[in-house]
């Protein structure tokens, strides 16, 4: 019993980790924002180097996945996020976005 | 001379200066962001059509709350519920609404 215990609780783990790995790649999604993101808005995105720059760090990976797709299609018009947005392929969107999300950063609000 | 060029430089720069210089009312903010809690105040709630989690908003800069609150209102941001909310907003509302997000973060730290 305490086998099939182990058993299912390893394959659920493996299960788990499959669907994170195949929605991004953290370890590249790191080394891009190195590249691309980090001077506004640090590695890990928990810095904002100007007063209206958003922390990113901690924020929903498939909220970010929107928000960097809609600066990419000029749904969301900004031209500094527009014009870095439209050299990301959906692959490099998926990376950054579970990079961020899986830092220490934002929360959730609890209203009073 | 230079009193000149001194007004010419403030009627120029006026416009560019960001609006965070106004100081947000906490109190007020807490007010009129009821409605905000019934979506960002709910822990992984889902947008829907497309589905995607609501952003979490504890810990964000009160500059960017601002500025996003004022693209949803200006329409350069699109989203139909951010947009019909921020479209009944005054430019204090939004610095309120700011100031009360940041006071809630800095109460649960």
């Amino acid at each position: 019993m305490k086998h099939i215990v182990h058993f299912v609780a390893a394959t659920s783990l493996l299960l788990v980790a499959g669907l994170v790995e195949a929605s991004g790649n953290p370890s590249r999604g790191q080394e891009l924002s190195s590249q691309v993101c980090a001077s506004c808005h640090g590695v890990d995105g928990a810095m904002a180097l100007a007063e209206e720059y958003p922390i990113l760090a901690g924020q929903h990976r498939d909220y970010l996945v929107m928000a960097l797709k809609a600066y990419r299609s000029g749904a969301r018009d900004h031209a500094v996020m527009s014009s870095f947005a439209r050299n990301l392929s959906d692959q490099d969107i998926d990376d950054l976005a579970v990079w961020f999300s899986r830092q220490d950063g934002l929360g959730e609000l609890t209203f009073d | 001379m230079p009193i000149r060029l001194l007004a010419l430089l403030a009627l120029t720069l006026a416009p560019a200066m960001p609006a965070i210089a106004q100081s947000g009312d906490p109190e007020r903010g807490e007010v009129i962001s009821f409605t905000c809690s019934g979506c960002h105040g709910i822990p992984f709630y889902k947008n829907v059509y497309p589905s995607y989690s609501v952003p979490r908003i504890a810990g964000q800069s009160e500059g960017y709350i601002i500025a996003a609150l004022k693209a949803y209102r200006s329409g350069a941001r699109t989203h139909a519920t951010m947009q019909a909310q921020a479209n009944t907003l005054t430019d204090q509302d939004i610095a309120d609404i700011a100031a009360y997000f940041v006071s809630l973060a800095e109460e649960s730290e």
